[in-house]
């Protein structure tokens, strides 16, 4: 059975209780923030970063679309030129996403292969598992569904996306506190009549948020909190403060260009 | 498509692959092949088997069944 290995998996690491490292909140463009995740795991894969977890907003609001989606399948770019919402390809794979500065927190995890388990399910299943008990710090009960998704009373309420290279890993992801769910449909091609309010409803069912489960909108800093508290938990690591290095800054500044380009963000 | 082969294909969605590079690969192993349900099997299924290459829950059929409706959309 899975949740059997996932279960010794956990005691296993329960004995070794290792530090990482926990950046502070930091709000950045589409650009930048992808940069900053992808000089991570090079560095960590490296050996010149830790293992790393950290949280973050974007600004402005930025539609990401996965690895191997196709920018004009999958996003209204005109929509997003009026809106002012950036694109960006990112190098994980999965679907297109919506991050709104207002109403969404992303978080990212960065550590060695072996750290997390081999099976690519159960590492999601164990990485999730921190959001799945920051949920549960927030008051309400949460579950992971495989591959790469969080539900709450049977609805999606965060989603991620991991990408293994170099002897690291890499897992990002959304937590939904309060989307903007209509300019979601506006930006992600879909076709008009899902923008009807019959499909607002319908994405209602099966979509849900943090302000919606506990019945107001948290601070961000709060759900922060309650997350940190749960990846702690669950991965049994201690985070500890700190910030990015000279040598983090440099190298994203080196890959921010690439991911700002025509080129990359058309390349599928 | 060149008469019932593929000569050229791009494949993009919502899926995982690991390692991602390895997709350029499934690319180019299917150019050439017949657009008929065995031999599209056997080629994405050889590519697995000779590649490792990980792809949590898609398997080979999807592939195939996706390229079928796509090669069916350009013949119309």
């Amino acid at each position: 059975m899975n949740s059997a290995i996932v279960i010794n998996t956990t005691k296993e690491r329960k004995d070794t209780g290792s530090e990482w490292r926990l950046l502070p909140l930091r709000t950045d463009d589409a650009f930048t923030s992808m940069a900053i995740d992808e000089a991570l795991l090079k560095l960590n894969a490296g050996c010149k970063s830790p293992n790393t977890i950290r949280f973050w907003r974007w600004q402005p609001s930025t539609v990401s679309i996965g690895c191997f989606q196709s920018v004009e399948r999958e996003v209204d770019l005109e929509v997003a030129r009026r809106y002012g919402v950036d694109v960006v390809r990112r190098i994980t794979g999965g679907g297109a996403v919506f991050h709104d500065h207002d109403g969404e927190l992303t978080y990212s995890v960065v550590c060695r292969q072996g750290d997390v388990p081999d099976d690519i399910i159960e590492s999601y299943m164990l990485i999730c598992g921190g959001l799945v008990r920051g949920f549960g710090n927030l008051g309400f009960r949460a579950e992971f569904k495989p591959v790469n998704d969080v539900h709450a009373n049977g609805k999606k309420i965060s989603g991620s996306a991991q990408t293994r290279r170099w002897g690291s890993v890499l897992q990002h992801g959304t937590v939904l506190i309060s989307p903007d769910i209509r300019k979601m449909f506006e930006l992600l091609k879909v076709s008009r009549e899902k923008i009807s309010d019959k499909f607002i409803a319908s994405v209602y069912e099966r979509v849900t948020t943090v302000e919606r489960e506990i019945g107001r909108k948290p601070t961000f800093e709060e759900v922060r909190e309650a997350m940190i508290a749960g990846f702690e938990d669950s991965l049994n690591v201690k985070l500890h403060e700190g910030g990015l290095t000279d040598e983090e800054l440099e190298l994203t500044k080196k890959l921010r260009p690439k991911y700002a380009s025509d080129e990359w963000l058309r390349k599928r | 498509m060149t008469g019932n082969r593929i000569s050229n294909i791009s494949i993009s969605g919502d899926f995982f692959m690991y390692p991602e590079e390895a997709i350029e690969a499934l690319e180019r192993t299917l150019e050439g092949v017949e657009v008929q349900e065995k031999a599209l099997l056997a080629a994405v299924q050889n590519f697995y088997n000779s590649t490792g290459v990980l792809t949590p829950m898609v398997e080979p059929r999807h592939w195939v069944e996706a390229i079928l409706r796509a090669a069916s959309g350009e013949r119309k």
